[in-house]
């Protein structure tokens, strides 16, 4: 280490000794670029001398030229998204002009030449790891809040899931099927070669109404719209130099930069969307409810006769409150008819809306050869489709490039400031005994109104001091807000120290803070439960600084071999600090949350924490007459986060390619291009808090202790350390075949993985006394294969008409092969397992629907793994007569008659079974884009095969039994046979196949002719746009695409999810 | 322009050097916390001393109800029991499975309750493990009286062990590591020897009110004179030949402890030196030992501090009351009593007052409370009074206003939200009473314990007629009158061999508990505690 410590800083003074160098004898090339199937002049092709950093673009009428090219033979290479790339060689003679004319071909995929790979570039031929590239201009399409929408059925083994249909909603990403049990399974984002802190970036609100809704995405703060590409890193060959954080992949962010070609630019994309929520829950109308009721009070009613005679008249308590026969109880007694109200309300209907969007970019660009800029403003306003939800963000951003010294000396600068302001609905995401707005949707008396007026005036129904509360009042009477202000920047400086050797130094710096405040009024129920009105203030500032110095050398060895090798060091700090304030107990709702000291009781609390991150790696890749491509990665990384002794490890990965077509015995066959590469790779996951290996005593009310009728503030230790705490470690072999057909027409990649992930970060139960019961350890292995499949196609080439298909494909299956196993002296394997996936609502406290397990508890020995988000519980067999749920059991298992169980309630645990599974046989994405004339029209759909989600939801209120206690049910339980006083018990009932299809997006544009519009515009474009028009499933639920909640790898569980909104949007781009 | 040209070079160049070379003091990776501590720069002044110890007390709320210890203590008994009602309180039917007493070491009672009393406990014992070991090098005045209220908590969060689980592992250090189980008489020594080291190496006589329930002498005299009554289950591992009697009295008489051959004269010594210190009463009423302001009452010796703020207040009311008698809370309608317990009071026992019954009203503004309709409380009305009746038809199905209900420590007038300001004692006076009286009928002395009963009936305000004659039936009644609902019940059924043995009464509760076998004296320990130490025995049995 102390060696490579000292390596890099000599290596930079070498440079200053090799700084002086003498100006060389110089020439121009210039020359055009057409298409070669229509003829036309072609704008935008990337023109660069190889080896050098001379580099430009061309201009509307398809010309270019390049200054200070060095005299002699040099190779000049064209290349453009959607075409391929071309090069010839030149003569360039001190002070003279050489002409280079191009003709490209378009072909296939829509992917740029040169791949950004992480700390530089690569030629797309050049790559041995697993790279997508996603078109972020083809992917902006619709209502587009973060970069993770764009990813969404572009890239295969990229699974995203957004959290919910809440502007700017949190996403869950899998690539490859993630690597983690417990630790995080979020790709590493660098935007713009800086690695970035993807934590939240607002305090969390409280959860008073079960758990609070889900974080909003920090990736928020980056407007779609400033994005020119994202690189998604797959395997460990292309991941291993992001080393520790590299584990679940990586996802490179470029943003736009100035271009001097055609002359300084200013263009306006604006956009109007309405949304409105895609489906509704089904929960019963008011008279569907009323009817109900006055059925099953006569229901019991058919019973009087008997009932009368068993009790007399005087008997009213009893006969009010109690039935005293099966008969009888199976049904509503008449008091629940006084229940009933004269209103019809749309519960659901009353809190969601069509929402209206309006998003504004306006951007300027250009330069000259040596000074580039571009600018950009943004201003977007989303509604979210229920009521009081939303998004509002103001962003700013400048790139500025600046060359010298005949362009070997390039500095740079971006930053981008953003303000995001998010209103939040308060409604729970699992959890549910109180209830927020979505469970009272679900539940609240649709025979009763939204509004009441009498001699006081107008104010919202409520039922009383109850769970129960009006959610439209919740809605309008608590604030729940937050906002986000955030700047990102880096600076960087380039010089070329010898031909083909480049030192760079990069800084970054990210900044957000973070604030949330929340009240909860008098007015409303909740607030009056909560202590007669609670406000609170939070907020949450993260700091992140990054410094990388790199030296990169590009260049040949001898006239066959190419070397691309870069050397670095990175540091990172991540420190944050978090302030709360909470006033409970107001006289007044006047202040809202902005006088915490108003309150008659107030708590505060603070904290912070700090991490580090050093990094030393070396990529070298080797090419041997382009037909041979072989790279070996090293990283050597440094976390504060883990125990002495083990904050360093070593990340390795050596990869390689073979480009058949350049054989001989290949040059006749269909290919235009193929490829073999295979890899393999070692990545790390550092997701563990600061100071978790160590023993912390913490301040907080769990420490506080009364003596005397006043709190004494003390210490508990809030963890068990961990002397031994290291990194999680993923080694990942990845195989693939590139290959294009047909002169690049069609173009794919078929690629196979197999990745094992060993020292499983996993909390565990430790033996007692323990100042915690469970502690952070390195235990178990998940290991996991997977093929994925994607397919570009130029079907249509011609003047006038081009359209373009891709396909995507992925299937991966993971399980979980040991989690700290030992076999017994009989030889029979047993495995500790780990319930998760909490079953959220009333009466399911203690209840998990999901097991991480090795060995299935109901077969002794059976030890065979499972995959994560493998459900486990009771299997349904149907109803006995009296409406009671039937299960299977064992013959060992008390009540247990012929398989069937005979006494009410929850079956045996021993009885419980695999009933499930969480993760899709397959996904696949299919994307069109069609051009005809000034028409273009493209779409894409998105399929999930395969996977089961627990309608959490259905469980809960789609149960009669909720009218007991006057509830409202969902319409599916009228026709269901469960007795009104049987109990909700999760079960394989409530397992649903969810598979589906998707038509994401479907977009239509029209090019208008320039002078049509106004005369200084070079283009103007109309566009419309539909997110989500259609779903095909079989599954009952809101969304089959479900938020995979936090804790234990809990996947597919659906309960009360914010709805999935349509989308329609209307939008122009103007160029000037 | 060649010079320029050199000079930007050299500057650049210097430029970008400088900034590679200025990082390189960055690879120190060393974590130091800010907004946390650790022990090691810890426990150096008085302040932070105390700071540590109120850690340790702290653990004392979740012995206290309604967590998982207080749970595993009542809900297995015939004081309390938790009905289903619809959907609500199944819970994956735990609350059934610990009122029938069917648990096995992986059932849901096992695994919610029973490893959350194992972990609530040993927790406490971690906590002063590492106060004490911090101590020990530590330089602050009153260092001994420190050190004896940590380990007199140790010693009670181990009582607590030794209770449910029997013997188990006895750790002293803060290290974890995987030790096998003492026997329940190892451990029944450890825990006397440490209470009377404590109480004879510092413990105050009495604290002032401002240091109101810390650790006195009296706390650690409460514990031996409780654990010497229960001599004869605390020291045996498991029910039969030799060991605990699941079907009749388990006597002190005759089990030697460290102050002499006989646990009970041990239990009455010990019950006099809290008598006769002077520093204790009788309340002049009953209920004031439990109401907001318990905390003056002269009853205390042990208690579990509670005050109306945010996570600091005790909570038990919400788990009892129905839905409509708490405005603006709404509590959980869950704890209820069974009719046999109910009964078994004398009507004119003033202590039967713990339990709600019949109409029912708001429980701090006394206006008549109501059934829930359409999920709500409506205005008052006869059609919709809430009236608690004693009987629960089935207790996997009950209707909301099935049940006599548990109110023992009302709720307070300034709660925050569920937090009310009642202290939880887990010793008082009156306990002390009777096991005085208890040891003395043991030991043939009914005179004497008579009076001592009598004394106890016979507060200021009297809660119930004098007693004719003592007997063991007597004394179990009367511990059920004094302490229902204050975590002895379990304890005291299985001393009087009769935890296994009880049945729900037979007035047509479906559902309900027959008889079990008598391994259930002790509870499972809990499988997942096995699997994290697999030097753990599991009790005969399981």
């Amino acid at each position: 280490m102390h060696l490579v410590r000292h390596v890099v800083p000599m290596l930079a003074l070498l440079s200053l000794a090799a700084a002086p160098l003498a100006a060389q004898n110089t020439g121009t090339v210039r020359g055009q670029v057409v298409d070669s199937t229509t003829r036309q002049a072609l704008s935008g092709v990337t023109v660069q001398i190889q080896g050098t950093q001379r580099i430009t673009t061309t201009g509307p009428d398809g010309n270019f030229s390049l200054g200070d090219v060095p005299a002699g033979s040099v190779v000049v290479r064209a290349t453009r998204i959607g075409f391929a790339p071309e090069q010839q060689v030149v003569t360039v003679t001190a002070g003279g002009t050489a002409e280079a004319q191009f003709e490209m071909s378009p072909q296939a995929s829509l992917l740029e030449a040169v791949i950004v790979t992480g700390y530089g570039t690569q030629r797309r031929e050049a790559i041995t790891g697993s790279v997508a590239s996603i078109d972020a201009t083809a992917a902006n399409v619709g209502v587009k809040t973060n970069v993770t929408q764009l990813l969404q059925g572009r890239a295969a083994g990229v699974e995203i899931i957004q959290n919910n249909g809440e502007p700017g909603a949190g996403a869950q990403i899998l690539i490859r099927g993630g690597s983690s049990v417990s630790a995080r399974n979020d790709p590493l984002y660098v935007i713009d070669g800086v690695p970035i802190n993807n934590v939240a970036s607002e305090p969390a609100a409280n959860g008073w109404t079960g758990n609070p809704s889900l974080a909003r995405n920090p990736l928020n703060l980056l407007n779609p719209a400033d994005i020119a590409s994202i690189t998604v890193l797959k395997d460990a060959a292309a991941t291993a130099i992001y080393g520790s954080r590299a584990s679940n992949g990586v996802i490179l962010v470029e943003t736009k930069r100035g271009q001097a070609a055609g002359g300084p630019s200013f263009e306006y994309d604006g956009n109007v969307s309405t949304s409105s929520p895609a489906r509704s829950l089904g929960v019963l109308t008011g008279s569907e409810y009323r009817s109900f009721v006055q059925g099953s009070v006569a229901d019991w009613r058919a019973d009087s006769t008997a009932f009368a005679g068993r009790h007399g008249p005087a008997d009213t308590i009893f006969t009010l409150h109690f039935g005293d026969s099966a008969a009888t109880f199976n049904a509503l007694d008449p008091s629940h008819l006084t229940t009933l109200g004269a209103a019809n309300t749309d519960w659901e209907g009353a809190l969601t809306r069509a929402s209206l969007t309006h998003n504004h970019n306006l951007s300027f660009a250009g330069g000259s050869e040596d000074t580039r800029y571009r600018a950009s403003m943004n201003y977007a306003k989303q509604q979210g489709v229920t009521l009081s939800s939303g998004l509002e963000r103001i962003q700013g951003r400048l790139s500025a490039s600046h060359s010298n010294l005949n362009n070997r000396l390039r500095i740079g600068l971006n930053v981008t400031s953003s303000r995001v302001n998010n209103t939040y609905l308060t409604y729970e995401n699992q959890g549910g005994f109180e209830g927020g707005a979505f469970e009272n949707v679900a539940t609240f008396n649709p025979t009763q109104p939204i509004t009441v007026t009498d001699s006081t005036g107008t104010r919202f129904y409520e039922v009383g001091g109850t769970t129960i509360r009006n959610p439209v009042a919740l809605a309008h009477q608590i604030t729940n807000i937050g906002q986000t202000t955030r700047t990102l920047g880096n600076a960087e400086a380039e010089f070329d120290v010898v031909r083909g050797l480049t030192a760079k130094i990069n800084v970054g710096l990210d900044h957000s803070n973070g604030g949330r405040q929340e009240y909860y009024p008098i007015a409303n129920p909740l607030g009056r439960a909560l202590g007669n009105g609670l406000a609170q203030q939070q907020t949450l500032q993260n700091a992140t600084q990054t410094l990388q110095t790199l030296l990169t050398y590009d260049g040949q060895v001898g006239g066959s071999t190419s070397l691309n090798v870069v050397s670095g060091y990175e540091y990172s700090k991540f420190k944050r600090d978090s302030v709360l304030g909470r006033g409970i107990g107001f006289f007044t709702d006047a202040y809202g949350f902005h006088a915490l000291d108003a309150a008659t009781s107030r708590t505060t609390a603070s904290g912070a924490s700090e991490s580090r991150l050093a990094s030393f790696f070396g990529r070298a890749n080797v090419g041997l007459n382009n037909r041979f491509f072989l790279t070996g990665v090293l990283r050597y990384d440094g976390s504060s986060r883990f125990s002495a002794g083990n904050k360093w490890a070593l990340f390795p990965a050596l990869s390689g390619s073979w480009n058949l077509t350049q054989e001989g015995f290949m040059q006749s066959g269909p290919f235009s291009e193929l490829r073999v590469r295979a890899g393999w790779g070692l990545q790390g996951n550092p997701s563990v808090d600061p100071y978790t290996s160590l023993i912390t005593l913490a301040s907080g009310s769990g420490a506080t202790y009364p003596w005397g009728d006043a709190p004494n503030g003390g210490v508990l230790a809030t963890s068990n350390g961990n002397p031994d705490l290291k990194w999680e470690q993923t080694a990942q072999f990845d195989a693939a075949i590139d290959f294009s057909l047909l002169n690049n027409r069609i173009s794919g990649t078929v690629e196979y993985y197999h990745k094992n992930t060993k020292d499983l970060l996993l909390t565990v139960d430790v033996p007692q006394p323990a100042l915690q019961s469970t502690q952070l350890k390195n235990v178990g292995q998940l290991s996991g294969h997977g093929l994925e499949f994607s397919l570009d196609a130029l079907a249509i080439s011609r003047p006038g008409l081009t359209w373009r298909a891709g396909l995507i494909f992925a299937a991966d299956r993971s399980k979980v092969t040991d989690l700290g196993c030992a076999t017994d002296s009989t030889g029979v394997e047993s495995c500790p397992f780990y319930e998760s996936a909490d079953v959220s609502g009333q009466g399911q406290s203690g209840v998990r629907a999901e097991r991480v397990m090795v060995c299935d508890p109901s077969r002794p020995g059976y030890c065979p793994g499972y995959a994560l988000g493998t459900f486990y519980g009771p299997v349904f067999l149907g109803h006995d007569a009296a409406g009671q749920q039937v299960f299977f059991c064992t013959a060992a298992t008390t009540g247990c008659v012929n398989g069937r169980t005979t006494i009410r309630g929850n079956p045996a645990a021993a009885d419980y079974r695999v009933i499930g599974n969480a993760n899709p046989d397959f996904t696949l994405g299919l994307s069109s884009q069609v051009t005809w004339k000034r028409f273009e029209m493209s779409f894409l759909v998105r399929a999930v095969v395969g996977h089961d989600v627990f309608n959490n939801t259905a469980l809960v209120y789609s149960t009669k039994s909720n009218a007991l206690q006057d509830k409202n049910f969902l319409r599916g339980a009228l026709s269901d046979p469960t007795g009104i006083h049987d109990p909700a018990i999760y079960s394989s009932r409530w397992i649903e196949d969810a598979s589906f299809v998707r038509m994401q997006n479907i977009t239509i544009a029209y090019d208008l002719g320039i002078p049509l519009l106004m005369r200084s515009a070079r283009s103007a474009r109309l566009y419309l746009s539909a997110d989500n028009l259609f779903l095909i499933t079989g599954y009952s639920g809101l969304d089959p695409e479900v938020y995979s909640g936090t804790g234990l790898a809990v996947r597919g569980v659906d309960y009360l999810v914010y709805p999935n909104p349509r989308t329609i949007t209307g939008g122009l781009r103007l160029l000037f | 322009m060649k010079r320029l040209f050199v000079t930007k070079s050299i500057g650049a160049g210097a430029l970008v050097g400088l900034l590679i070379l200025s990082l390189h003091g960055c690879t120190d990776l060393d974590e130091t916390p800010v907004s946390l501590i650790t022990p090691g720069n810890f426990f150096r002044t008085e302040a932070e001393v105390l700071a540590g110890l109120a850690g340790v007390y702290a653990q004392l709320r979740s012995t206290a109800p309604e967590g998982a210890i207080y749970d595993a203590n009542e809900v297995t008994t015939d004081e309390i029991v938790v009905p289903i009602r619809g959907s609500d309180w199944n819970d994956n039917g735990q609350w059934i499975d610990l009122h029938n007493v069917t648990w096995t070491p992986t059932s849901i009672a096992t695994s919610n309750f029973f490893n959350g009393a194992w972990n609530s406990a040993y927790t406490g014992v971690a906590r002063a493990n590492l106060f004490l070991s911090a101590m020990e090098n530590a330089t602050v005045p009153n260092k001994a009286r420190y050190l004896a209220e940590g380990r007199a908590l140790r010693a009670f969060y181990y009582y607590i062990l030794m209770d449910q689980f029997g013997g188990v592992p006895v750790v002293t250090t803060t290290e974890i590591a995987l030790k096998p189980r003492s026997t329940r008489r190892e451990l029944f020594d450890f825990i006397e020897s440490e209470l009377i080291a404590a109480r004879d190496s510092g413990l105050p006589d009495t604290w002032g009110p401002e240091n109101n329930g810390r650790f006195s002498k009296g706390g650690a005299d409460a514990i031996l004179a409780n654990m010497y009554l229960n001599a004869g289950v605390f020291t045996k591992d498991g029910a039969g030949t030799g060991g605990i009697n699941a079907t009749a009295y388990n006597s002190c008489a005759n089990i030697t402890v460290s102050t002499g051959p006989d646990a009970c004269a041990a239990a009455i010594a010990a019950a006099d030196r809290i008598l006769n210190s002077g520093n204790y009463s009788l309340a002049d009423s009953f209920h004031q030992n439990f109401r907001f302001d318990n905390y003056r009452s002269p009853e205390n010796i042990f208690v579990v501090k509670f005050i109306p703020e945010d996570g600091l207040g005790m909570g038990i009311t919400m788990a009892a009351l129905h839905y409509c008698q708490y405005a603006p809370l709404t509590p959980w309608n869950g704890f209820s009593t069974l009719a046999q317990s109910y009964n078994a009071f004398d009507p004119a026992d003033k202590r039967r007052n713990a339990i709600l019954i019949g109409p029912q009203r708001d429980v701090l503004t006394g206006a008549l409370a109501t059934v829930r309709v359409s999920g709500a409380c409506p205005a008052y009305s006869p059609a919709v009074a809430l009236v608690f009746t004693d009987t629960i038809r089935d207790i996997r199905s009950a209707n909301e206003s099935e049940g006599a209900r548990i109110y023992k420590w009302p709720a307070d007038p300034a709660h925050v939200a569920q937090n009310s300001g009642n202290d939880f004692a887990w010793f008082r006076l009156g306990e002390i009473y009777l096991i005085k009286a208890e040891a003395q009928h043991v030991l043939g002395q009914d005179g004497p314990a008579l009076t001592v009963l009598n004394t106890l009936r016979a507060r200021t305000d009297p809660v119930a007629p004098a007693l004719a004659a003592v007997s063991d039936s007597v004394i179990l009644s009367e511990r059920l009158f004094e302490l229902f609902g204050e975590s002895k019940r379990r304890q005291d059924l299985i001393r009087f061999g009769k935890f296994t043995g009880r049945t729900d009464a037979a007035s047509g509760l479906i559902g309900g508990k027959v008889a079990r076998p008598d391994y259930y004296v002790l509870m499972p320990v809990p499988q997942t505690q096995i699997n994290a130490n697999p030097l753990l025995t599991q009790n005969p049995g399981y």
